[in-house]
């Protein structure tokens, strides 16, 4: 089987795979892609949770504790924010000083009455794009 | 505590600041170009205190319209009349407008044009980069 490996880091990492049909090496090879998904643990009221990144809508703080607000919940992190940011894949990127946005999970940007851009996320959580995070915001999103 | 409040105190107390340095810099524009212009000690440390206070609570109140649950023209009126009132209080208490009606209707007017101005302008800017962000998603 052909392999070509693209060393790039901008973009997403992905294993895409072209096959005539499915293999033992193919089931290998997405065991260990699948192994490669980073993972947190996250805490509710009673439990301790693992959760898969890219689950993620948005890590934020509050009140000093950082939170990672997935699809309808709401786990505290023991890690500081910037710790997770430095482990992040490519679709995170921080929209302000207290949140780091999942991009693949906003559904859209709109103009808040207080000028600022506002983040509306598709589980309906709503955060904002800081003035000094804004440049990156555009440089993520190609603009 | 009310993380609103907790977030117009730190605005406030981040930005109060520029307040007395722009005022210094119009003091010192002043003094180079109108003859005879001088102040108390007095005057100058009505005009820095209240200067102070004045652009504390309009940082601070830029939380207002993150206020979730506020319905949009309820944040804009609350934003827009506590700087009204901030701005008009500083204005009479520092003797930059004379205390007559006239005057003050005439203040009120000049205020809300401006403020409607600037804010509607931000508004447009804002919304166009949403816009394109948007188009990226």
């Amino acid at each position: 089987m052909k392999c070509t490996v693209i060393i790039d880091g901008e973009r997403e990492q992905e294993v895409v795979i072209y096959a005539h049909e499915r293999t033992e090496l193919i089931n290998k090879i997405e065991a260990l892609a699948s192994e490669e998904q980073p993972e947190l643990v996250g805490f509710s009221d009673r439990e301790a949770v693992i959760i898969a990144v890219d689950e993620v809508f948005c890590f934020a703080t509050e009140d000093n504790r950082v939170f990672a607000l997935c699809e309808n919940e709401r786990l505290r992190l023991k890690e500081r924010l910037y710790k997770i940011e430095e482990d992040l894949p490519a679709d995170f990127v921080r929209i302000n000083q207290s949140c780091i946005a999942n991009i693949k999970k906003i559904r859209r940007f709109d103009a808040s009455i207080s000028g600022t851009l506002r983040v509306v996320f598709k589980n309906g959580h709503i955060d904002y794009v800081s003035r000094r995070q804004l440049k990156q915001v555009k440089e993520r999103l190609g603009l | 505590m009310n993380k609103y409040f907790k977030e117009f105190m730190h605005r406030g107390l981040m930005f109060g600041g520029f307040g007395p340095i722009i005022l210094a810099v119009i003091y010192y524009i002043l003094s180079k170009t109108v003859s005879g212009f001088a102040l108390s000690g007095g005057e100058i440390l009505v005009g820095t205190i209240s200067v102070y206070l004045l652009a504390f609570v309009q940082a601070g109140a830029s939380v207002f319209n993150q206020i979730e649950g506020w319905s949009l023209p309820k944040s804009l009126l609350c934003h827009f009349s506590t700087l009204f009132v901030s701005y008009s209080l500083c204005y009479i208490f520092n003797s930059w407008i004379p205390f007559e009606p006239m005057v003050l209707v005439l203040f009120a007017l000049i205020f809300a044009a401006v403020y409607f101005i600037i804010w509607f302008t931000v508004y447009l800017i804002v919304k166009s980069t949403g816009k394109k962000l948007n188009a990226r998603l």
